[in-house]
């Protein structure tokens, strides 16, 4: 009886290798049948950008190694999985996944995506999850929640993406509906915009240097494409600015969209300049209701709230932990009772079969003779099995039962699964 | 009855400015049925105190008065604007505003009161209720500017994090000034027939407060309709015209001192 956790993660591994370690939600059923065909009687595989972890119920020895050899194989030939990965046992490897499920373990810490990806893993898995995991998922869950609405984890916006979104909601309102143009084409403009979409933002225009890029990126989030020249004009009716070309000065000056600007009446115009170097002239932050954020002061935004984040670490440490013991006493004691069942009938057959061999060798005995000694093997087990029972639905009730039931199983060689 | 009702709203008011006040000292913001509950708990019993001061004779019970008000407007721009740093300013007002009228003294003149109609209470009432959303409108605005400076100066500390979007504050301003002006106007109207309908005779200090305010409130009110001004000089325009009135009430109450009469 047993629960273990396999996998890498941000900090075990470089990007390189979680990109190839990620799974669909498609490749993760065929993924769990090899392993837990190694011999596990379930298995949950937990795979994002950031970690691929394969949670599994009572693995047997050969399972980790069918692990790594499944995961080698996304690497190419000479290359192994095992020197990037970590395993977990028992309370730790609970303890790992409540600090999974409430932020603890993310690269942004209480990044608040996790929890929907453990329910997702959860899901796909479910069908080869059997009840320890669906049991332990099931909490993990309850435990980010947890952490989420009693300590202050989740408050705040921890990453530059995010923090577009909490300075733009300081400016308007609401973001639903609002029009957003974007400039240029680069990685983080785009993960931005997809943050700003998320949250109701119609992007509207896409401008770009060459009118093919802007074209196609227009065509992903509905809006229309327009070359860089054409845009400025269209700071007058925006209400975000999204930049990130690679120009290596700034494109966004003062000349170009301070007419434009002036024809807002006052509204207030949000400009997200997350290009390095940046494209917007510090200057334009001068003009009347413009906002101007570059990279810098996305990340200080973002650093702030990660700083608060850390002083609620000891306080969500502490429900994780608290909520580590509760399962695992209902976990040692859902082994008591089969793992007794099975020390009773082992030592019921041993009397059994050494009453057989004792009375074959006295045949004289009389059958009143014969049945008191068998009540005398009967009562001599029953005085010895009660002091064990005794102290091992104990330990159960509080929570202590399975280091005892460990040491039962190896001390009498209890192999026979105990049907958890 | 009146003096209990109002130390019991006193200590609702005090611990809802505590409350409103907890997470700019880095504490942890209290759940938002306690930002609801607790002020709402105050209005009660207030409301039932200022029930006994009508007819609203002298400064206390006016101040009283005004002091509901503004309790009044936090909750509101709490459940309709989640604005609950207008706690900030509202909580400490109406809490002192209250404390200030039990110092003074909160019961009534028992000498008879010529001109204390149902109309000359109606007129006082809305006319306090115009001045109490000037001065939600002085709030709104303040901390609009409050938030524009710190948006504008890139300083993402508690007046970012806990004040509301700069759009929703404009937008509270702008309902207070649109509600409020027709309000000032009831008020000064209920005056005029009181003064004349009535036959009561009304000092020149109370003449020349009401028309200011009624005037200065038809400016801000001009500038946001009429000339579109909104953001920054919005805000500007009505911390101007409620300076204006408190100032001209100080400055006109110097020249009548005393308590029995709010004006």
């Amino acid at each position: 009886m047993s629960i273990t956790v396999l996998g890498v993660n941000h900090r075990t591994a470089p990007l390189e290798v979680r990109e190839r370690f990620a799974h669909t939600a498609g490749e993760v059923p065929q993924s769990l049948a090899r392993v837990l065909a190694a011999g596990a009687r379930g298995g949950v595989l937990l795979s994002t950008c950031n970690r691929t972890e394969f949670y599994l119920a009572e693995p047997e020895d050969a399972v980790p190694e069918a692990v790594w050899t499944l995961l080698s194989e996304r690497l190419g030939v000479g290359r192994s999985a095992s020197e990037y990965g970590y395993i977990q046992r028992d309370r730790d490897a609970v303890r790992h996944l409540y600090r999974v499920s409430a932020g603890l373990d993310s690269m942004i810490l209480g990044e608040p995506q996790i929890q929907g990806q453990v329910r997702d893993a959860w899901d796909v898995s479910k069908a080869q999850a059997g009840p320890v995991l669906h049991r332990l998922f099931q909490s993990a869950l309850l435990v980010g929640a947890r952490v989420r609405s009693e300590t202050g984890l989740a408050t705040g916006a921890a990453s530059a993406p995010s923090a577009a979104v909490a300075v733009a909601g300081k400016i308007f309102t609401q973001l639903a509906g609002r029009s957003a143009l974007i400039l240029g084409a680069g990685d983080i403009a785009e993960l931005a915009a997809t943050c700003l979409v998320s949250e109701g933002v119609r992007v509207t225009l896409v401008a770009n240097r060459t009118y093919e890029r802007a074209k196609a990126i227009a065509e992903e989030l509905g809006a229309r494409a327009l070359t860089l020249d054409e845009a400025w004009d269209h700071f007058g009716d925006c209400d975000i600015v999204l930049s990130s070309t690679a120009a290596p000065h700034a494109v966004v000056t003062w000349d170009r969209v301070a007419p434009a600007i002036g024809r807002r009446g006052g509204r207030p115009l949000c400009i997200l300049d997350l290009a390095v170097p940046r494209d917007v002239e510090p200057a334009v932050a001068q003009l009347e209701n413009v906002f101007l954020y570059d990279l810098d002061d996305l990340q200080a935004v973002a650093a702030h709230a990660a700083a608060e984040r850390r002083d609620d670490i000891p306080a969500a440490e502490r429900i994780v932990t608290e909520e580590v013991e509760r399962f695992w006493g209902w976990y040692g004691g859902l082994a008591v009772v089969p793992v007794l069942r099975e020390f009773r009938e082992r030592l019921e057959a041993v009397r059994a079969a050494e009453l057989e061999r004792t009375l074959r060798r006295l045949p004289h005995l009389s059958a009143e003779d014969r049945a008191q000694i068998e009540y005398f093997s009967q009562a001599l087990l029953n005085k010895f099995l009660h002091q064990p029972t005794v102290a091992l639905k104990e330990a159960a009730r509080a929570g202590r039962g399975y280091g005892l039931l460990d040491a039962l199983k190896r001390l009498f060689g209890l192999e026979r699964r105990d049907g958890t | 009855m009146v003096f209990t009702t109002h130390l019991v709203a006193l200590g609702l008011y005090a611990l809802a400015t505590v409350l409103v006040l907890a997470p700019f000292a880095g504490l942890r913001p209290a759940p938002r049925g306690l930002l609801l509950g607790v002020p709402i708990a105050g209005i009660v019993a207030h409301g039932l105190g200022v029930a006994r001061l009508i007819p609203f004779m002298g400064v206390a019970p006016t101040l009283s008065l005004l002091a509901l008000f503004l309790a009044l407007f936090q909750v509101a721009s709490e459940a309709a604007f989640r604005a609950s740093a207008v706690g900030v300013f509202t909580g400490p007002l109406a809490t002192g505003l209250i404390g200030l009228a039990l110092l003074i003294g909160l019961v009534p003149d028992a000498s008879p009161v010529v001109g204390r109609s149902p109309w000359s209470i109606l007129h006082i009432t809305i006319s306090i209720l115009g001045l109490a959303m000037l001065a939600l409108a002085f709030i709104a605005a303040a901390l609009y500017l409050l938030q524009f400076r710190a948006l504008k100066a890139k300083r993402f500390g508690q007046v970012f994090r806990l004040f509301p979007p700069l759009e929703r504050l404009d937008q509270l301003n702008h309902l207070s000034l649109v509600v409020g002006f027709p309000t000032v106007t009831l008020g000064v109207l209920l005056g005029f027939g009181v003064r004349y309908a009535g036959g009561v005779s009304v000092d020149a200090a109370q003449v020349v407060w009401g028309m200011l305010m009624w005037l200065v409130l038809g400016w801000a009110v001009g500038v946001r309709v009429v000339r579109h001004w909104a953001g920054r000089r919005a805000a500007f325009a009505s911390i101007a015209s409620f300076a204006a009135v408190l100032l001209v009430y100080l400055a006109l109450k110097l020249t009548t001192p005393g308590t029995e009469r709010f004006l």
